[in-house]
């Protein structure tokens, strides 16, 4: 083949054409993205009381241009996202310090950055960069220094930062997201047991410091989380109203902009983090199921992707994204069914929303880049070829 | 723990089935690290397989198993205990305050006291520059011994008065009324004049028991549906550019009104800059020719006399001519109609037929009974009464039966409405009942007539012109009205009342809601009409739609047979019959 540099026993891959890596985009994974999101546009349409606006249309068009972001995110060479990934994560990082200075200067809660066509939160960006810049220090560590406590301490400061200004703005769902993602980020690069263990050990040992340190909504939201029922009006409303909803489909729902409890006013956020209920109450346990096995079924792509990578970096960046992805899929499910606690996580690609939209198209375009690349050879430091 | 290999490279592909093309590229696997980074992917996947088992089973649990009834028994909001002042409060049915008093500061004079009447004037002209200096200076200078000079300052006007440091101006305290829900109420609960005297609404409807203080008057008015309907009809006022508009909304069980609006309002702070036609009750003063919706009594009448039944058939190929009068229908079916489809083609000329089989005196005794021939009680001094023909005739009769040349207030209407769908003559009230009283009403309607207007009411909702107002899982049912106002002496095209008369869910009716607009213009979207059934019966779907959230009302399955049974109506022509439910 053309630019192969391929020798006859082992010989490292260096360049690849852009027809070869459409080629080798996994047009499967792209197939079922396309099909999540269509579902998402199916159940805004539905949400919207039977209209494309407000949300339906507007969803189909992000997904639209989200849907070029990823494709050119996959055909970037794997190499300039490795040389990219800690200038990439300080600028994100740096972005997170000036929203976090401009929410203190304006007394405000203002998290994003308003781009005009939409706003910009560098906390969902966040988790894409540090996911790379973590794949990054991974891949050059040299093997046996991944088992010395001493080698920890430099991921620790990049994770420790971004989940520290999360944790000011105040965003406990993201910051818990971002230091389980890094949690297994750390389990695929190798680090030792030990350190889980007793990370978890520490952990629970904190649960009674760190409740003193709760907001008072959030305090509710886990007393809430413990005993809906007690206040169904006010707190528990949210959940009631998704469980009323969850039963009112039953097994095969109540049929397109069929449900009761979705079309009519009685759910909050039916368009955002509860959009699952809507299509569990019109398209019952059976379209509920179908949409969590597309969702599987991604995320056992991604795991096949850093199985197949050859690079600890393509390797620890495909599973990071796959990390990601399933947190979200499971956190938000867990919660709307009243499993943990309610956390502001959306549904991705089918929740209405700018931001994590674009985030999660951009962070399965970088899935598909480790696909593509994944018999390109990368040094340690990126910078030059093995 | 074993350690890594450091001489070995990690760029190696894990999966054990590489692309089949690159198989070259392999070579020989250094054990250790794979098999250690391979169970580190592995448990992974399989925690992860092991989540999503546990959310799959969830979603299992959640849709199949669980039964939600416990969580649909909502309990009301919390009553909120009053504050003593001298004029009592009146709060809304929740205990929102809708008036209250505030002690505020008036200014009056003893002239005998000022040293000098012309720097006292020009003095307090320059601290209250609202005043006119002739005006104030001919009080001043008056041979009393008490002038007002202006009443309810506030506490910094009281303060540049004090500063003056005159003898002779002096403070009274006195009570001003306070109204925070603004115009919302204001045909509700009215005003005071400055002596805190009641001039309308309930404060002048219920003055002694105000006057007297003591706990507040706990209102039937629940403020959030209140600012719900008005919000709701002023939309369509504003869609249709019509010149006014009321809302009612009803509890059938007890007579409470929970919603009582009429529009255009006013803040009852500037009630002298009201124009004459906001301070005008269209929900209980205004009496009109309603037009169709009065098809319900007529229907209901008709049932009650025996002379005819559901399956009963009139003539309605050709317009019926008396006189110089020719009775007409809006869409004309030109063949004989059956009543239900006299009620839900709402034919005139088939009504009017109907009103001829039961019988002039019949039809004048059971319109009286439901209270469309006298005036109307409520705790308002702002109600009308019906009026009715000098002579109740024939042709009065036929008019009176699609809605014509009987004028009675919305509220009229909806007491003889409620007494069709409950069969007692409930009398609407202002006030909130105590807790658990359960008053009780004249039996005016037969069990037999109310079930049969339960199933034409929802009929209309199902195949007739009250479609838009058919809110699943509610069972709604209602008819339109589209009357045309008179001017003069004649009527006028041009100048409509569009109304629409809905109760729910129709199976056992709890809540019954009338919403009337005047005068509206037809615009693109309503297909160039301005009827009963594209102006207001789309406001009361979206007044219906908000109040099941708000009531924690459960929407039926509607499909559920017992309902069905119990609306089911088979609508007969003499080409076919459909069933509706």
């Amino acid at each position: 083949m053309r630019a192969i540099f391929a020798g006859p026993e082992y010989a490292p891959r260096t360049e690849m054409g852009l027809f070869e890596k459409l080629m080798h985009l996994s047009w499967g994974l792209v197939l079922l993205v396309c099909l999540i999101a269509g579902a998402g546009v199916l159940l805004l349409y539905s949400a919207g009381g039977g209209n494309w606006d407000p949300w339906a249309a507007k969803h189909a068009v992000r997904f639209g241009i989200g849907f070029g972001a990823m494709i050119l995110v996959a055909l970037v060479d794997l190499r300039t996202l490795l040389r990219l990934a800690y200038p990439l994560y300080a600028l994100v990082l740096l972005l997170l310090v000036g929203v976090e200075i401009m929410g203190q200067l304006g007394k405000g809660a203002q998290r994003w950055i308003d781009l005009g066509f939409f706003q910009l939160q560098p906390s969902e960006l966040m988790k894409l960069t540090l996911v790379l810049a973590l794949a990054r220090y991974f891949h050059g560590l040299p093997p046996e220094q991944v088992v010395r406590p001493l080698s920890l301490i430099p991921p620790l400061v990049l994770i420790l930062l971004p989940v520290a200004l999360v944790l000011l703005q105040p965003n406990l769902g993201t910051a818990l997201l971002l230091l389980l993602a890094s949690a297994m980020l750390f389990w695929g690069g190798g680090v030792p047991g030990w350190v889980f263990a007793s990370a978890i050990a520490l952990g629970i040992a904190a649960v009674p410091v760190g409740w003193e340190f709760l907001h008072d909504y959030q305090r509710q939201r886990v007393l809430t989380f413990l005993n809906p029922e007690a206040d169904p009006l006010n707190t528990g409303y949210n959940i009631m109203q998704s469980k009323i909803a969850f039963g009112s489909g039953g097994l095969f729902g109540k049929g397109f902009l069929g449900g009761t409890q979705s079309q009519l006013a009685f759910l909050p956020e039916k368009h955002t983090d509860f959009i699952f209920v809507v299509l569990a109450e019109e398209f019952g346990l059976l379209g509920a199921l179908i949409l969590l096995g597309l969702y599987a079924l991604v995320i056992a792509s991604g795991f096949r992707i850093a199985l197949a990578s050859r690079s600890q970096f393509g390797r620890l960046l495909a599973l990071g994204i796959t990390a990601n992805l399933f947190l979200y899929v499971a956190v938000n499910i867990a919660m709307i069914t009243g499993l943990i606690p309610v956390v502001g996580i959306p549904l991705p690609l089918v929740s209405y929303g700018g931001t994590a939209m674009l985030t999660l198209l951009i962070g399965i375009g970088l899935l598909l880049c480790v696909a593509v690349h994944q018999d390109i050879r990368l040094s340690k430091s990126g910078l030059a070829e093995w | 723990m074993s350690s890594f290999d450091p001489e070995l490279p990690l760029d190696i592909p894990l999966s054990t089935a590489p692309r089949q093309r690159r198989a070259a590229n392999t070579r020989p696997v250094p054990h250790a690290i794979l098999a250690r980074a391979q169970i580190r992917l592995v448990t992974l996947g399989a925690m992860f397989s092991a989540a999503m088992l546990i959310v799959a089973l969830r979603l299992v649990d959640a849709t199949l198993l669980q039964t939600p009834t416990a969580a649909q028994e909502l309990a009301g909001p919390q009553e909120v205990g009053a504050v003593l002042v001298a004029r009592a409060d009146i709060t809304d049915r929740n205990g929102e305050v809708l008036a209250t008093s505030l002690p505020t500061q008036s200014l009056y004079a003893d002239p005998a006291k000022l040293l000098d009447p012309v720097a006292a004037a020009r003095a307090l002209v320059q601290a209250l520059p609202d005043l006119d200096y002739e005006d104030v200076l001919d009080k001043l200078a008056s041979a009393r011994r008490f002038v007002w000079v202006k009443r309810n300052l506030t506490p910094e006007e009281v303060y540049r008065v004090n500063a003056l440091g005159q003898p002779g101006l002096e403070f009274l305290t006195e009570q001003t009324r306070i109204y925070p829900a603004g115009g919302s109420t204001v045909h509700v609960v009215g005003t005071t004049d400055v002596d805190n005297k009641g001039q309308g609404g309930v404060e002048r409807g219920l003055n002694a028991q105000l006057a007297s203080g003591g706990a507040p008057i706990q209102l039937s008015v629940d403020l959030r549906l209140q600012h719900l309907v008005e919000r709701e009809i002023t939309k369509a006022m504003k869609d249709f550019n019509a010149i006014g508009g009321s809302g009612l909304v009803m509890d059938l069980r007890n007579g409470e009104l929970l919603a009582a609006v009429s529009l255009p309002d006013y803040e009852p702070a500037a009630i002298g800059k009201a124009p004459e036609d906001a301070r005008f009750n269209r929900f209980a003063l205004g009496s009109y020719e309603l037009g169709s919706v009065m098809k319900i009594i007529t229907s209901a009448a008709g049932l009650e006399s025996g002379k005819m039944s559901l399956t009963t058939f009139y003539d309605a190929s050709e317009p019926i001519r008396y006189g110089r009068f020719t009775i007409n229908d809006f869409h004309p079916e030109r063949r004989a109609l059956s009543v239900p489809e006299i009620f839900t083609h709402s034919s005139n000329i088939g009504a009017a037929r109907m009103a001829l089989a039961m019988g002039i005196d019949f039809q004048k005794e059971f319109f009286c009974k439901l209270g469309l021939c006298g005036p109307l009680k409520l705790e308002l001094p702002e109600v009308g009464t019906a009026q009715i023909p000098a002579k109740w005739s024939e042709i009065s009769a036929m008019t009176i039966s699609f809605g014509h040349g009987l004028s009675v207030t919305p509220l009229h209407m909806l007491r003889a409405t409620a007494a069709t769908l409950t069969g007692q003559l409930v009398q609407p009230t202002l006030v909130k009942h105590p807790e658990g009283y359960v008053p009780s009403f004249p039996h005016v309607v037969s069990d037999k007539v109310v079930g049969q207007m339960r199933r034409l009411m929802r009929a209309n909702a199902v195949v007739g012109s009250g479609k838009s107002a058919n809110i699943p899982g509610y069972f709604v049912g209602g008819k339109t009205g589209t009357a045309e106002k008179i001017s003069g002496k004649r009527y006028n095209t041009n100048a409509r009342l569009s109304s629409f008369i809905a109760a729910f869910p129709m199976h056992d009716p709890r809540y019954l809601i009338m919403v009337m607009v005047d005068e509206p213009k037809p615009n693109a979207s309503s297909g160039g009409y301005a009827t009963g059934g594209t102006v207001a019966a789309p406001v009361v779907g979206r007044i219906i739609a908000q109040m099941g959230p708000l009531y924690a009302i459960a929407p039926a399955a509607v499909d559920d047979p017992l309902i069905r049974q119990s609306l089911a109506l088979e609508i007969r022509s003499r080409r076919d019959a459909i069933e509706t439910y």
